[in-house]
C-alpha cells in the first residue's frame, strides 16, 4: 500500500482554478520529486497534504486512511527555515517535542543526541541570525526530523542557497535520508536537483495545474556525485524537460 | 581603535555645540541684551534647581508615580485589547478605525473632563497618561502581531500547535520589537500626559509647581522644572531601552550583522 496518496486534488483559490486534477503516489521510503513552473500550485498541494488546507475536491490517505484536512500528520519545511529568532538553536529543534507535551529539559536532550548527524555540534547556544544559510536550513530539517512523523514534506528546503551549499546539502541529505528511511515528497524547479535526490518524479503543468509527466528515475539509490555521466540520465533529463517545455 | 575615535569625535561634535549654546545664552544675560526675569542664564537656573532640589524631587515624585502608573495600565490595556482584536477578525475590522479616529481628539481638551469627573488627585492625571500612551502601545503591538510571516502560522500548525502555543511561541516574541518601539514613545509621551493633567489643577507635581513658579513670574523656577521634566522623560526613555536590552537580546545581533 502506497504511503501517501493525493487523488483527484482540485483547488480553486482566489477565483483562479489552481490545482485542476492531481494524482501523486507515494510509496513508502520513496524520495518522490514535484517538478513545476513556479506559481504552478506547488504550495498549494503541500498545504492540502499537509492539512492546511482543504481540496474543493479530492482526498488525501495517509496509509490508506482518508486524511483530508487533518493537520500534523505530516512534518513539513519550507524555502524559509522559519527558525525563531528569540530562540537558540537548541530550543529551536526542541519546539516539536514541546508541542507534543514534553518537559522542555528532556526535549533538548533529546534533540542535543541529533545535532552532530545535522552537522549543529557545538552551536546549540547559538542565535539563528548567528548561523549561515546552510547551516540554518540543516537546523530546520532537524525540526523537521524531529517532528517523527515519518514523512517529510520539504518544499523546496534549498533553494535559497548558494550553488556550492546546495550540492553540500544534496550529498549530506542523501546520507540522512539514508539513515532515517523517511518518506519524502520533495518540491524543486531545479531538474537537476530532483534527478539527483529523488526515486520517482512528477512533472506539473502550468496553471490550471495536471500532473504532465511521472517519471521513474532509472539510477540506484544511493546516488552520489557522478550520477551525471550516467548514460541513462542524459534521456531522462531531456524527457523531463520536454515536459517543462523548456 | 581609529573605529572608536570616531565614535568620540562623533559625540564631541554636537556636545561642544551645546557648549556653545550654553556659554552664549550665558553671555547675552549678563551683558543684560535680554532681562533676567525673562530669560534668566544657565547659571541661575542650575542655582535655582540645585537650591530648591529637595522640594523639586518631592514633586517630582508624585509625577513620576502617575506616570508609572498610567504607563502599567496603559500596557495591560493594550495587550489586552491587542490579543482578543488579534484573535478574533471581526473586532479589529470593528475597532481599528475608533482606535485610530480616537487619536484626533487632543487630550488636552478632554483632560478636564476628568477633574470635574475625578477631583484634584492623581487620578485624573493617571487617566490622561493612560491616554497618552495607550495608542502608541496597541498600535505597535497590533501592528507587530499582524506583520508576523503567515508561514510561520502555517509551520505551527502544520505541528498541531494550539492557538495559545502560537501566541506564546511565535507571535508574542516575533511582535516583541515592534511593541518595545511604540513602548518607548509612550515611555517619553507619559510625562507630557501627567504634566497637563497637573496643570488643570493638582496638589502636588512637577506641573502644579511650575503654574505656581509661571504664576509669580519666577521663569528660573519654569526653567528648573522643564529641565526637571526632560530629564525625567529621558530617564524613562531609558530604562524602557535598557529593558529592551534585557528582554529582546537577539534583536540586537540582526542589529550587528546587519551592520
Amino acid at each position: 500500500m502506497p504511503k501517501v496518496v493525493a487523488e483527484g486534488i482540485k483547488k480553486t483559490l482566489g477565483g483562479v482554478l489552481t490545482l485542476q486534477e492531481i494524482n501523486i503516489e507515494v510509496e513508502e521510503h520513496a524520495i518522490v520529486g514535484i517538478l513545476g513552473p513556479s506559481g504552478c500550485g506547488k504550495s498549494t498541494l503541500f498545504n492540502i497534504i499537509a492539512g492546511l488546507m482543504r481540496p474543493d475536491q479530492g482526498n488525501v490517505y495517509i496509509e490508506g486512511a482518508a486524511v483530508t484536512g487533518n493537520a500534523g500528520l505530516a512534518s513539513y519545511m519550507r524555502q524559509k527555515d522559519l527558525l525563531l529568532p528569540n530562540l537558540n538553536v537548541l530550543d529551536n529543534v526542541s519546539i516539536p517535542l514541546v508541542l507534543k507535551g514534553m518537559p522542555k529539559k528532556k526535549a533538548r536532550l533529546e534533540a542535543e543526541q541529533h545535532l552532530s548527524t545535522f552537522g549543529l555540534q557545538g552551536f546549540e547556544n547559538y542565535y539563528p541570525s548567528q548561523l549561515s544559510g546552510g547551516m540554518r536550513q540543516r537546523a530546520a530539517l532537524l525540526r523537521t526530523y524531529l517532528y517523527a512523523s515519518g514523512i517529510w514534506l520539504l518544499d523546496e528546503p534549498f533553494a535559497s542557497l548558494d550553488a556550492i551549499t546546495k550540492r553540500k546539502m544534496h550529498t549530506w541529505l542523501i546520507q540522512v535520508l539514508g539513515q532515517f528511511q523517511p518518506t519524502v515528497l520533495f518540491i524543486t524547479h531545479d531538474v537537476d536537483e530532483a534527478l539527483y535526490l529523488c526515486d520517482k518524479i512528477y512533472v506539473l503543468s502550468e496553471c490550471p495545474t495536471v500532473v504532465k509527466l511521472e517519471v521513474e528515475v532509472p539510477f540506484s539509490r544511493p546516488h552520489h556525485s557522478h550520477t551525471i555521466v550516467d548514460p541513462a540520465y542524459g534521456p531522462v533529463r531531456d524527457t523531463i524537460m520536454d515536459a517543462l517545455s523548456i | 581603535m581609529r573605529r572608536k575615535l570616531t565614535s568620540i569625535a562623533n559625540g564631541a561634535v554636537p556636545l561642544g555645540f551645546v557648549v556653545l549654546l550654553l556659554v552664549t545664552w550665558e553671555y547675552l544675560v549678563r551683558w543684560k541684551a535680554v532681562q533676567e526675569w525673562i530669560l534668566p542664564g544657565p547659571v541661575l537656573i542650575a542655582r535655582t534647581l540645585a537650591g530648591n532640589l529637595p522640594l523639586i524631587l518631592k514633586h517630582t515624585q508624585t509625577t513620576l508615580m502617575e506616570c508609572l502608573a498610567g504607563f502599567a495600565l496603559a500596557i495591560v490595556l493594550s495587550f489586552i485589547l491587542a490579543f482578543v482584536m488579534d484573535e478574533v477578525p471581526l473586532l479589529r475590522r470593528a475597532l481599528y478605525p475608533l482606535l485610530i479616529a480616537s487619536q484626533t481628539v487632543p487630550i488636552i481638551s478632554v483632560a478636564p473632563l476628568f477633574i470635574i469627573w475625578f477631583g484634584y488627585g492623581i487620578m485624573p492625571k493617571i487617566i490622561v497618561v493612560i491616554l497618552v500612551c495607550f495608542f502608541p502601545i496597541a498600535l505597535s503591538l497590533l501592528g507587530g502581531l499582524a506583520a508576523v510571516d503567515r508561514e510561520y502560522l502555517e509551520l505551527f500548525r502544520s505541528m498541531k500547535a494550539t492557538r495559545l502555543d502560537i501566541f506564546r511561541m511565535v507571535k508574542l516574541p516575533l511582535a516583541l520589537p515592534s511593541f518595545f518601539s511604540g513602548l518607548k514613545i509612550a515611555a517619553s509621551y507619559s510625562v507630557m500626559g501627567a504634566i497637563i493633567g497637573e496643570w488643570l489643577g493638582a496638589k502636588a507635581g512637577l506641573g502644579m509647581y511650575m503654574t505656581v513658579a509661571q504664576r509669580s513670574f519666577q521663569v528660573d523656577r519654569v526653567f528648573a522644572a522643564i529641565l526637571t521634566i526632560t530629564a525625567l522623560s529621558a530617564a524613562l526613555f531609558a530604562l524602557v531601552a535598557l529593558i529592551e536590552r534585557l528582554v529582546i537580546p537577539w534583536n540586537r545581533l540582526t542589529e550587528w550583522r546587519d551592520s
